[in-house]
């Protein structure tokens, strides 16, 4: 009997479970052996000081809880520098170590190996993230009275977290370097902070992609009035996908990496990645600012753009006053607000019947207008009703401001609604008007350029935006209508408030 | 036979090199430097030099308050220690520790010259443009943060080094985002404040000490993953 004559012997029935099983325990020793949980430490001081602690003195609602974390992405700034730096260590481990021929020469190819610690890498990464992100929005939510959080910017962070992790391996795996973990570290913080600058100052195009720029699709009523728009996530997510596939594919390309099959399947992997990041950047090309966030038409679904329907609460300072239910912890505010203005313009034509929050919306650019952008209080209707898009205020506990900055803008533009139709300065006229107003509500007209600072109306004089003044006469004019009495203000300003709005009086006029 | 007799070297063998004590020392130093891929280091601090000055001259900024106006210089101050700080890993372990009375010498020499060189590589980097801070803040904030580095070394090894002023890097920016003006935080500081410059000379000076006289961390992570 020859070799040939042999009878073949079938495969055993148990040969195709043994290299799945294989890989199982290899992932297993290698997410033992992984580096990650090192750092995790670390990483967890620095989410807490430079993410949550800042959050969590914002005001408890997620759009602003979270507009530092993930509209920002200082969720993504926090981790993503330590992970590339420790995936690029764990990347360049055999080369580092000298074991590269001696891990060539095994049963299985040098990339599925790879593969494995770079699995390994990620699932640590991906699931430190997740679990952080996890216990910072239940201790964040706790004070969060409406609502629940974005989940599409958390799986675009993840997804971003998945990239710089295979970014960094590659990187490692390519040159292995003590120094190829610093490196790969402080480049990617590097290009996180060249994102940051990039997503400050631009307003679209391809730059919508990088996880840092929050222009136009992170904030105002987003999750309050209307749904959080995933378009854009989802475009985020393709492209760090894209990323992370193009890495891994890369790392399967060398001679070292195993047979030419094996490469071949490597370089379709790597050109499916590339591909499918460029595609996400081709979207984000075509996306546009709605009313509602950054819509991506290929990505947008219209059962989004519904508005979402609560249960307001009311007060009356002199009129029904209707806020929505995440605006509750601001209803005395409001109220403040109101009550000193209410009571001076209550019988004149055209004052408000009622005034009821609206949803600040989102706008291409930065210009206050009457309608349409939702950035300023307008005055509309019959009988008239005050619509006041708060989110677009900077409420107390954000941005420096507190109730007192916030009560005292909310009079302005309330006063301003009144006097000056549209998002205007006014005239001479309408400004002494306003002034005088203002100092019957309670902001001495010495205070009112620090609070003009804060609204769309700065009394500019070359200077800081709160460090204006008004023209003499505008002063002498408000100085004047200030001093006569309630009464006779009154009874002026209802034989003239019509032409006062049109803009037809001239400052002379002014008592 | 025995090796008793034996005092010459065997036929045809290189003769041992004839030298004196200091170029035996000379030796010593380069084989360590070597052996902690200094040069290689050297190269990487001139990179960050050559970074800065390029942020410099071609005025790369980050739009925003003071935190973000430094952030490109400090990224090449951290960058660098970083670099010097994963210079303090040794592969020979044991034996080297053994072995080698000179150690702590070489180990001392050793930053204090990468230091050194990353100060001046960075100093160099700076004619690029105006440094915020200038040359007393730039020095202040690379020895600083490579105490930090070294300390880092000392508790979590040398491989790991790098995440001590990563970790710095991060915590000053947001630190400087949110005002804070402790000494501790000295980039946040004027270039000639006191406070600031003892307090990160004060952590160069300890990172220095404990890598000089304990060396760092070592365990079988750094060789196993």
């Amino acid at each position: 009997m020859t070799a040939i004559s042999a009878p073949v012997r079938s495969a055993s029935r148990q040969a195709p479970q043994v290299a799945p099983r294989n890989m199982a325990r290899l992932l297993w020793v290698e997410l033992r052996h992984n580096a990650i949980p090192l750092v995790l430490p670390l990483i967890a001081v620095i989410f807490w000081f430079d993410s949550y602690r800042i959050a969590a003195t914002l005001p408890p609602m997620w759009v602003v809880r979270l507009y530092y974390i993930l509209g920002q992405g200082h969720a993504l700034i926090d981790f993503a520098p330590f992970v590339a730096g420790v995936a690029a260590w764990m990347g360049s481990r055999d080369g580092r170590c000298g074991t590269g021929d001696l891990v060539t020469a095994t049963v299985r190819p040098r990339w599925e190996v790879q593969l494995t610690t770079w699995a390994a890498t990620v699932i640590w990464a991906v699931g430190a993230y997740l679990v952080f992100m996890a216990v910072t929005l239940a201790l964040l939510g706790r004070a969060v009275a409406w609502g629940g959080p974005p989940w599409w910017p958390v799986a675009a962070d993840a997804a971003g977290i998945a990239a710089f992790a295979s970014l960094g391996f590659a990187l490692g795996a390519c040159f292995p370097s003590r120094f190829i973990a610093p490196v790969a570290a402080f480049g990617g913080l590097f290009a996180m902070g060249t994102a940051s600058q990039i997503g400050f100052s631009a307003s679209g195009g391809w730059a919508l992609i990088l996880p840092t720029m929050s222009n136009g699709n992170f904030g105002q009523d987003a999750g309050i009035f209307y749904q959080w728009l995933p378009d854009l996530p989802i475009d985020r997510v393709i492209f760090a996908a894209g990323v992370t596939v193009a890495a891994v594919g890369l790392l399967g390309l060398p001679v070292s990496a195993g047979g030419p099959r094996l490469r071949r399947s490597a370089a379709v992997v790597a050109a499916t990645g590339a591909a499918a990041a460029v595609a996400a950047v081709t979207l984000a090309f075509t996306a546009y600012v709605g009313h509602y966030g950054t819509v991506i038409p290929a990505l947008h679904d219209a059962a989004n753009d519904r508005p979402v329907p609560y249960t307001p609460v009311c007060s009356h300072p002199g009129i029904p006053v209707c806020l929505q239910l995440a605006y509750r912890p601001y209803l005395p505010d409001v109220t403040t607000a109101l009550r000193p203005v209410i009571s001076q313009v209550t019988g004149l034509p055209g004052a408000p019947a009622r005034a009821m929050q609206v949803a600040a919306l989102f706008a291409a650019g930065s210009a206050v207008s009457p309608n349409g952008v939702g950035q300023i209080l307008t005055l509309s209707g019959s009988p008239p009703v005050l619509s006041m898009p708060l989110g677009a205020i900077a409420l107390p506990g954000s941005f420096g401001a507190d109730s007192s900055s916030f009560v005292g803008q909310l009079k302005v533009e309330i006063v301003h609604a009144f006097v000056t139709p549209g998002g205007s300065y006014g005239n001479p006229a309408q400004q002494a008007v306003e002034a005088a107003l203002l100092q019957s509500a309670g902001i001495p007209l010495a205070v009112q350029p620090s609070v003009l600072g804060a609204t769309p109306w700065p009394l500019m004089s070359g200077g800081p935006r709160t460090a204006g003044r008004y023209p003499p006469p505008v002063a002498a004019a408000a100085r004047r209508f200030a001093a006569m009495p309630a009464a006779t203000r009154h009874a002026w300003l209802a034989a003239h408030l019509p032409a006062l709005r049109a803009g037809q009086l001239t400052l002379g006029q002014v008592p | 036979m025995t090796a008793a007799g034996i005092y010459r070297p065997a036929p045809g063998a290189t003769p041992a090199p004839v030298t004196g004590p200091a170029r035996g020392w000379l030796r010593l130093a380069w084989l360590y430097l070597v052996s902690r891929r200094a040069p290689v280091a050297a190269a990487l601090l001139a990179g960050f030099g050559a970074l800065l000055w390029a942020a410099l001259h071609w005025h790369w900024n980050v739009a925003g308050g003071p935190a973000a106006q430094i952030v490109i210089p400090l990224v090449t101050e951290a960058g660098a220690a970083a670099v010097i700080a994963v210079t303090t890993y040794g592969p020979f372990g044991e034996p080297e520790r053994a072995t080698g009375r000179w150690l702590p010498y070489l180990r001392l020499g050793a930053t204090v010259a990468l230091t050194a060189a990353a100060i001046g590589a960075l100093a160099i980097g700076s004619t690029g443009g105006v440094l915020p801070g200038g040359f007393a803040a730039l020095a202040r904030n690379v020895a600083g943060i490579t105490g930090v580095g070294l300390l880092c070394a000392v508790v979590l090894g040398g491989m790991l080094a790098w995440t001590g002023p990563m970790a710095y890097l991060v915590l000053t920016e947001s630190a400087l985002a949110a005002g804070l003006t402790t000494p501790w935080v000295w980039p946040a500081r004027p270039p000639l404040d006191r406070g600031g410059a003892i307090c990160a000379y004060l952590v160069f000076a300890a990172g220095l000490a404990l890598v000089t006289v304990r060396g760092v961390h070592e365990s079988v992570r750094d060789t196993a993953t």
